[in-house]
């Protein structure tokens, strides 16, 4: 295989990504399989090239909710196909988040997007879904070892609910090894700051940057 | 100044004669002040936030105590944005004391859509006692103040139809299915509109998911503005006014939002008051926007103070008018105190605002 086609590959993969376009993703990614060409690479330079063009589209307010689901079920289409043949061996160690929407709220939409992005950004992450009681949170971050704990909720009535996380990594002894962050409509810095959060972030692409900027923090604490 | 009619202890003028002699150009004692109060009326007559929801008793008294309490310019009967999906078939969980949500869309699929049908809201789900409790509250006040029951705009109705996630992916894949959403949303809000004026009252417009944080000002005009406008049509058919209240950022659809007749906009503190002002200040009242929950929930009298001073330093001289309010409903735990220190703010400066205010009281819009 060259490197032409390698390359026009990916960039397949990237524009199917961007152009919310399934059925071609699935295509280029039976393609990258078919021409034996690393699974992780194409991965990296194809698909989650293309989710990060379209969360930026996104901060550009060209891309809105609509679009950017319709990305990411391209995205989605193309690792189901590209991960089980991703060779593990050479594959970086990936930061583990565990996400989801406190108790008493069922507006997923903002999580399923940081979700997304997390995946794209090579976050290791996994999903409780929406109405999450506290415990469940702390219980999957002691379960999955997760280095991140990431809550969202766009209810008011639910905010108490970010605290009692908090609480109950304190009490569990996690606090220090697990990151928090928030975010959703009615949070905000102060908020994060109140509840003793490591940090809030008022978008999704901004959630990325945010566990970047946190994670290089502590490589260089 | 006009005769004092009932009004609150700290104001010279009742609600309606204040709005009135604001919309008119002639003097008042204070701007409108609406610190949007959802079921922290709960809290103000005692009861739980559960109790409010299917019973029209409480539900007016609870809004008739914290009118009283408060003495702001409008009452809104309201307890979540659900019933009216809910009246459709939508499943919502009622905790005890907290707001009310959303369990389950009415549908899971585009091809369950033929089995929807729009809400009776003299038999649905609890429309009916929503009805009854704005009937209550116009009997009770409805000579001092102006008495309102939200309204849930169609596209954001039809969110709770079939799941926002869902009807996201409609908009780009199957677009007439969201119309078909649509379309039954709004008979259902035209019958309850109805309903509400029967009752005495005004529908006021909440559309969240129309916001440009969820979609395209392009998929705003296919999807929100045409139901929206047809809304605002028949509230002014009756010969009331009407509010539109969309969340989350709205400054790439203001002109549009102002195209639907609408006489006044509530924004969120996602949006700038100045540069609405700017733009369409000629066409509508403002209203708005002090952050519900990092202001009006977590701040303290003083950061109120000057949260309310920079919005009339904003838009206190908007020529369609201003009303200082929330961004959004104020979250059910707001202190007392904190929502007394927006309207004393409101009190404090009085009427007209005068010169050199907004160079004296900062220019910042509120975020």
């Amino acid at each position: 295989m060259s490197e032409t086609s390698e390359q026009t590959l990916f960039r397949l993969l990237s524009d199917a990504v961007l152009n919310m376009d399934e059925d071609t993703a699935e295509a280029a990614a039976y393609k990258v399989i078919e021409e034996n060409i690393d699974a992780y690479r194409a991965i990296e330079n194809g698909l989650v090239d293309g989710m990060n063009r379209a969360g930026q589209l996104f901060e550009d307010e060209e891309y809105f909710i609509p679009e950017i689901l319709l990305c990411s079920d391209a995205m989605y289409a193309g690792l189901d196909i590209l991960n089980p043949h991703i060779d593990r061996s050479r594959q970086k160690v990936r930061r583990k988040v565990v996400i989801g929407v406190v108790e008493g709220d069922t507006h997923d939409i903002g999580k399923n997007l940081v979700k997304t992005l997390l995946d794209a950004a090579g976050f290791d992450v996994v999903d409780l879904g929406r109405d999450i009681p506290p415990q469940k949170f702390v219980d999957s971050a002691i379960e999955e070892n997760a280095d991140v704990v990431a809550l969202s909720t766009l209810m008011t009535t639910t905010m108490d609910g970010m605290a009692s996380v908090v609480g109950l990594l304190r009490q569990s002894g996690l606090r220090h090894k697990v990151k928090v962050i928030v975010g959703g409509g009615p949070v905000s810095q102060a908020f994060a700051d109140r509840i003793g959060a490591d940090g809030y972030a008022s978008t999704a692409p901004a959630a990325v940057k945010l566990l970047h900027t946190l994670f290089q923090e502590t490589a260089h604490a | 100044m006009p005769d004092k009619g009932k009004h609150h202890r700290k104001d010279s003028l009742s609600p309606l004669q204040r709005l009135d002699a604001y919309g008119k150009g002639l003097p008042v004692d204070r701007l409108p002040c609406v610190p949007i109060v959802g079921n922290t009326a709960a809290r103000v007559l005692g009861v739980t936030v559960g109790s409010l929801r299917n019973d029209d008793r409480t539900l007016a008294d609870a809004h008739i105590a914290s009118y009283r309490r408060f003495g702001y310019d409008n009452i809104r009967v309201f307890t979540d944005l659900y019933t009216l999906a809910e009246g459709m078939g939508a499943r919502i969980r009622v905790p005890e004391d907290e707001t009310a949500f959303l369990d389950e869309p009415a549908i899971r699929s585009v091809s369950e859509i033929s089995g929807l049908r729009p809400a009776d809201p003299y038999r649905d789900g609890v429309l009916p006692e929503h009805i009854e409790a704005v009937k209550r509250v116009v009997q009770e006040v409805g000579d001092e103040v102006p008495v309102t029951a939200a309204l849930t705009g169609p596209f954001t109705n039809a969110s709770f139809l079939i799941g926002a996630v869902t009807l996201s992916r409609l908009v780009l894949k199957d677009p007439a299915a969201v119309h078909a959403l649509c379309k039954l949303s709004l008979e259902s809000a035209l019958a309850y509109a109805e309903a509400v004026f029967a009752a005495g009252g005004t529908p006021s417009l909440t559309d969240a998911m129309s916001s440009s944080t969820v979609i395209s000002p392009k998929q705003f005009e296919e999807f929100s503005y045409p139901y929206l406008k047809r809304l605002v049509d028949f509230i002014h058919s009756k010969g009331r006014p009407a509010t539109l209240h969309i969340c989350g950022k709205t400054s790439p659809i203001w002109n549009r939002m102002a195209d639907t007749g609408a006489d006044c906009l509530s924004i969120d503190n996602d949006a700038d008051l100045l540069d609405a002002r700017r733009r369409i200040g000629d066409r509508v009242r403002l209203m708005g926007n002090v952050h519900p929950s990092a202001i009006m929930l977590q701040g303290t009298p003083e950061s109120i103070r000057e949260a309310v001073y920079q919005c009339v330093a904003a838009a206190g001289d908007n020529p369609g008018g201003f009303v200082v309010a929330s961004g959004c409903s104020l979250p059910t735990e707001t202190p007392f105190g904190n929502i007394d220190a927006m309207l004393d703010a409101v009190r404090e400066i009085g009427y007209p605002v005068h010169a050199g205010f907004g160079r004296t009281a900062g220019k910042n819009s509120i975020k």
